[in-house]
């Protein structure tokens, strides 16, 4: 028996367009917490869609236990899957406990019954999901309302309802305080050592460095690198990626990991092409 | 809760469909008694009501017969308001747009261009303009259904290129099928023009009637509605989900493509439906599902589309009850009826709300 979400020999070009995505081979077991890494527009975001199977792929296959993706139909896979996306088409009017509802779907009745739905389960998850992303006292706020860094929380939330062993988050902590970048990579860690699998695209290397237990490091659509933390965030492999503007240094708490921090170095001022 | 509380808040959905639902029933009551001919007293149309619901002793002489057409025009009227209403409020969802409304698509002009070739072909309403020929109102109601139909089959060819079905290409080619059922439309007029009665028929068309309903079609009209409602309950947590785009929906688990499908074929049915009883009456599929949002505030479907459907009834009857009552020998169409009081009202609703209106 195959475990884990797999991808392999994965091709994707948008119709009539250039490649986003070229061989690219990437397993994701539970137990694990793989950092995706690399510059603007390197496909990370495309990948993620590729494996929640939101996006078909041009070419090679991604399977989930052995199974390709392709044949699940969409509840099935959602539960399963469960992706934090980086950005919404439009918010919703609704509570939050309402919106992080809607992470219950999958795991509802394919037809609503006419009249009336609550089911005491889904709103138990709703208030378990919020609580471990540590938004329970957003419930019955409204979605508008909300700050961009707890919006951010609820959508980790709504994707914590839908119980699926594999998650899969597209920068997370963008709009976070440094407290609650933390605090939820914290989160995402405890619930890989309860046996999830999570996939984090981001741009924060020093939280990378500190809580991957496995990083891949994608340019131009290829995987130019992937191990453990140490292998990854050091120079020789960062620097060909993301330029020179990087100071490496070990952490202070002894872990043995790098911090890798953004910083002007060597004679260039501005920005440059690549 | 005080009315602060409610103006923030909004109005309970059971609160405002029992207020709806009592509306409709003091208005059908207000249409059984006033009209041409006569007007009852409230006692006397509900013994009416009863002889024909329930086969008790039916009043003297023509009355009972007056008051069965009345009865067959408010239902008609109900049933129309609650397919519109109900047609826009499941095409706003689908779109995720505000400005969606069964008449964007094409689909209420589809179904007037086939109801009117009908028409054109074998002659006007239920009577029979030209003769003996007597078509039956079944026909103008096949020539509206395959017409709305009809107008699908395009829209489906050029918005579902590459097996998924993009919105705003729909929009657009329904757009594009609306200019091209209009101009149909137009060139029929005035190729029948030399036809007074034809030319006529299809002139009262355009704006909507609700006269002479017959009981075959006010049974149909209020059957698809009853059955639009239950589909739309059944899509209706989907259509709460796609508010945040159609791929976050997939991630959920939403079987996007059989929902966007569904949802569409109900709206137009239901278009078409509205369209073969009444012909066009426009404005209430896009300003109902807004009026409920505004009096709820709450944009989750499943109340949305149950107080869609009533209040777009109670509006088209209402409409027709008071323009009876107070114009009474001006024989306005509902259409133009709800243009001239609607269009105001929701300017003004606009105006009024300007600061609190959001992005529903």
């Amino acid at each position: 028996m195959v475990t884990g979400l797999a991808a392999r020999a994965l091709e994707f070009a948008y119709p009539g367009g250039a490649p986003v995505l070229a061989g690219v081979d990437l397993a994701l077991v539970p137990g694990e917490l793989v950092f995706l890494v690399g510059p603007n527009g390197s496909g990370k975001s495309t990948l993620l869609k590729l494996l929640a199977g939101l996006v078909a792929p041009t070419r090679g296959t991604v399977t989930l236990c052995g199974a390709a993706l392709a044949t699940l139909g969409p509840r099935a896979r959602a539960r399963q899957l469960a992706l934090v996306p980086q950005a919404l088409r439009a918010l919703p009017d609704a509570r939050v406990a309402d919106f992080v509802g809607g992470g219950r779907y999958a795991h509802g009745p394919r037809f609503e019954p006419l009249l009336g739905r609550a089911r005491p389960a889904d709103a138990a998850a709703v208030a378990r999901a919020l609580d471990e992303a540590d938004a329970g006292g957003l419930a019955e706020r409204a979605v508008g309302e909300l700050s961009l860094g707890q919006f951010q929380r609820v959508l980790v939330a709504r994707a914590l309802a839908q119980e699926a062993p594999y998650l899969l988050l597209d920068e997370p902590t963008a709009a976070l305080d440094p407290d609650h970048q933390v605090r939820l990579l914290l989160l995402v860690e405890r619930l890989v050592a309860a046996g999830r699998a999570a996939l984090v695209v981001t741009h924060e290397l020093s939280l990378a460095s500190r809580f991957a237990t496995r990083a891949v490091v994608l340019a131009g659509g290829r995987v130019v690198a992937s191990g453990g933390a140490g292998e990854v965030f050091r120079r020789a492999v960062l620097e060909p990626v993301f330029g020179p503007h990087l100071v490496l240094a070990p952490a202070p708490d002894g872990s043995g990991r790098n911090l890798v921090v953004p910083w002007p170095c060597g004679g260039e001022t501005g920005t440059r092409e690549r | 809760m005080g009315l602060a509380g409610l103006k923030r808040r909004g109005l309970a959905p059971a609160l405002a469909a029992g207020g709806l639902a009592l509306l409709a029933l003091a208005f059908l009551l207000g249409a059984l008694c006033v009209g041409p001919l006569r007007n009852f007293a409230p006692a006397e149309a509900l013994r009416g009501l009863a002889a024909a619901g329930f086969g008790t002793e039916p009043l003297a002489g023509s009355d009972q017969t007056i008051l069965g057409w009345r009865l067959l025009r408010a239902l008609a009227a109900f049933a129309v308001g609650g397919m519109l209403a109900l047609s826009g409020a499941l095409l706003q969802g689908l779109f995720g747009n505000a400005l969606a409304s069964p008449g964007v698509l094409g689909v209420s002009a589809g179904a007037s261009l086939g109801a009117s070739l009908v028409l054109a072909a074998i002659g006007g309403f239920g009577a029979g303009v030209l003769g003996g020929l007597a078509p039956s109102p079944a026909w103008i109601t096949l020539g509206a259904l395959v017409g709305a139909l009809l107008v699908l089959v395009p829209l489906f060819l050029v918005a579902g290129a590459g097996g998924r079905l993009s919105m705003p290409s729909l929009l657009l080619a329904g757009m594009a099928m609306n200019a091209l059922c209009a101009g149909l439309l137009a060139a029929l007029q005035s190729l029948t023009l030399s036809d007074f009665e034809v030319a006529r028929a299809l002139f009262a068309w355009s704006f909507g009637t609700l006269e002479d309903r017959s009981r075959a079609q006010v049974t149909l009209a209020l059957a698809v509605l009853a059955l639009a409602l239950a589909g739309g309950l059944l899509v209706a947590r989907e259509l709460d989900l796609l508010a945040c785009g159609e791929e976050d929906a997939a991630a959920l688990g939403v079987n996007v493509r059989a929902v966007k499908l569904a949802t569409l074929l109900l709206a137009a049915l239901l278009a078409a439906c509205a369209v073969a009883v009444a012909g066009q009456i426009g404005f209430v599929g896009l300003v109902v599902p807004h009026l409920v949002r505004l009096l709820t505030r709450r944009a989750d479907h499943r109340p949305l589309l149950v107080l869609s459907a009533l209040a777009g009834g109670t509006l088209v009857l209402a409409t027709d009850v008071l323009q009876r009552a107070f114009l009474p020998g001006i024989d306005l169409r509902p259409g133009v009826v709800m243009a001239l009081l609607g269009a105001p009202f929701f300017l003004y609703l606009l105006w009024a709300k300007r600061g609190e209106l959001r992005t529903w």
